[in-house]
């Protein structure tokens, strides 16, 4: 589903991803993880083009993310991204800023749109918030409007920023829970977080990174087990110690 | 509870005092030199408010409505332009943007003005009045002028606030905007501007009072607005010190009620934003 071959991106001089490779199959959920400035989140702006990398390839559902070729606007439509600071349009009510997507760019009819927002209200559990601005919601309610408002887009792959590390503890869990149900319905998901017990329970594969580059990638059970690479060893310890 | 009502009496008892104070202190300013005036000065109200001269003070009121309505129109709309200009992807327009922002921001507006009317107008046509293409009507050159250098001019203050407003708004807001597939153009008309333009109220009604205020200069091109009918008015009947304190009456009755919506709209908008 999601191709990274030899990507190397820049910000000015630092070299921030020295040469990823990486294959996510349809389906999968890989989490990543690492230091903060190892290059994680980048990795994922680059996903959906929001960074642009210097050299190497994307490849997401067959389609190049960085050719210059590319529409980057349709690609976009099937990759959701759910952000560290939910970022929703505080201006609109929640109803609003989950039927935008669909009214404005898949030019979906409003009734179409509501239906399916109606839909995913539901499933988020706060059908009663509709006609709420987002200041008026708890953080864990943002945080889950926002994953339905990259839902609505019926993507084929979410990508999620570090969703709850902005989060009060009391309300982790209540993202989480919406994340693993998402990821029992085989949805591909690449996620970077600190959350190692979602990591353990939920992901298929995880892969550490250090220093812009993937120091090691393994099925989730291996990875705490079994750790190949030193760094990864450490970074475990410390995770698991606290 | 009944701590809060007290409160907010009281709150209340206070404003009305300061109000009261105000409004005091302003009678007795007015009164006493109205007072001092009058051992010199024989104020003859009932010679300036004859109906003749109001009629006239409202014919002006009706021309300097016109000529800062279109203009702000004029002025708001390529000011958001320019201001787009100096915010796109593109160095040549962002250059053009800041030369247009520059040049006009460092001019006089009295410079401006007759340099458009005098001088620009003449290379374009020197007839009275001036044919609008798809209206098939003809406008009288003074006022289409006006109009012209007042939207032209305060373009260039408006594009900066619209600009200050548009970068007010946060970065992550056109990311969130761009991954769900908008486009440049969506994203603004749909997530950046309107953020942007509750934040610019304030700003933008001053510049919208500080434009009104400024047509008063269109005199110099002999346009019959309030200021020069005010001056008309004082050549024919020397009825200086009432002529001009209805002419500033009349601005007020435009920028006060300007401010008032100002605030209105700012509150009304405010609704669903950070409070």
């Amino acid at each position: 589903m999601i191709a990274v071959q030899d990507v190397h991106k820049w910000f000015g001089l630092l070299h921030v991803l020295k040469g990823i490779d990486l294959e996510i199959a349809q389906g999968e959920v890989l989490v990543l993880i690492g230091a903060s400035g190892s290059g994680k989140s980048t990795l994922l702006r680059c996903i959906n083009g929001l960074e642009k990398i210097q050299h190497g390839k994307i490849v997401v559902d067959e389609m190049d993310i960085h050719k210059s070729r590319t529409n980057l606007n349709k690609v976009r439509q099937e990759i959701g991204i759910v952000f560290q600071s939910f970022n929703l349009f505080p201006h609109m009510t929640v109803m609003k800023n989950i039927t935008i997507g669909p009214t404005k760019v898949k030019r979906i009819s409003p009734q179409e749109s509501k239906e399916i927002a109606v839909q995913l209200l539901k499933r988020i559990g706060i059908p009663e918030k509709a006609d709420f601005y987002p200041d008026q919601l708890s953080g864990g309610q943002q945080q889950r409007v926002a994953i339905a408002r990259a839902l609505a887009m019926k993507p084929k792959v979410m990508l999620f920023d570090e969703p709850t590390s902005a989060l009060d503890p009391e309300m982790i869990s209540e993202v989480l829970d919406l994340m693993r149900e998402l990821a029992s319905e085989k949805m591909t998901m690449v996620v970077v977080t600190h959350e190692m017990g979602f990591a353990r329970e939920a992901a298929n594969r995880i892969a550490f990174m250090a220093d812009g580059q993937i120091a090691e990638i393994a099925p989730a059970e291996e990875f705490f087990k079994n750790p190949k690479d030193e760094r990864t060893r450490r970074f475990i310890e410390k995770v698991l110690a606290v | 509870m009944a701590e809060m009502r007290v409160l907010g009496s009281s709150r209340l008892m206070k404003l009305a005092l300061r109000a009261l104070i105000l409004v005091v202190l302003l009678a007795l300013i007015i009164f006493g030199l109205y007072y001092l005036l009058s051992q010199s000065y024989p104020f003859r109200w009932n010679l300036a408010f004859n109906p003749k001269n109001l009629d006239a003070f409202n014919e002006g009121l009706l021309v300097t409505l016109q000529v800062s309505g279109l203009a702000m129109i004029g002025g708001a709309l390529l000011g958001l332009l320019v201001a787009l200009a100096r915010l796109s992807p593109f160095a040549i327009l962002r250059d053009m943007g800041m030369l247009y922002v520059q040049m006009l921001r460092n001019i006089p507006f009295l410079v401006f003005i007759l340099f458009m009317y005098f001088g620009v107008s003449k290379v374009f046509s020197a007839g009275p009045t001036v044919p609008v293409p798809l209206l098939d009507i003809e406008i009288d050159s003074r006022i289409f002028w006006g109009v012209i250098a007042l939207s032209l001019f305060e373009a260039s203050f408006i594009s900066e606030i619209f600009r200050a407003g548009i970068q007010a708004v946060h970065k992550t807001q056109i990311e969130a905007a761009r991954s769900l597939g908008m486009s440049y153009v969506q994203s603004m008309q749909h997530v950046v501007l309107p953020q942007a333009f509750r934040m610019i109220i304030p700003p933008l009604t001053g510049e919208l009072i500080a434009l009104v205020k400024e047509s008063a200069l269109l005199m110099v091109i002999s346009l019959e607005e309030l200021t020069l009918t005010a001056r008309q008015l004082v050549q024919q009947t020397p009825l200086n010190f009432e002529f001009y304190a209805i002419l500033a009456a009349y601005y007020l009755a435009i920028t006060l009620p300007l401010s008032f919506v100002s605030h209105l709209l700012e509150r009304k908008l405010a609704i669903g934003k950070a409070r």
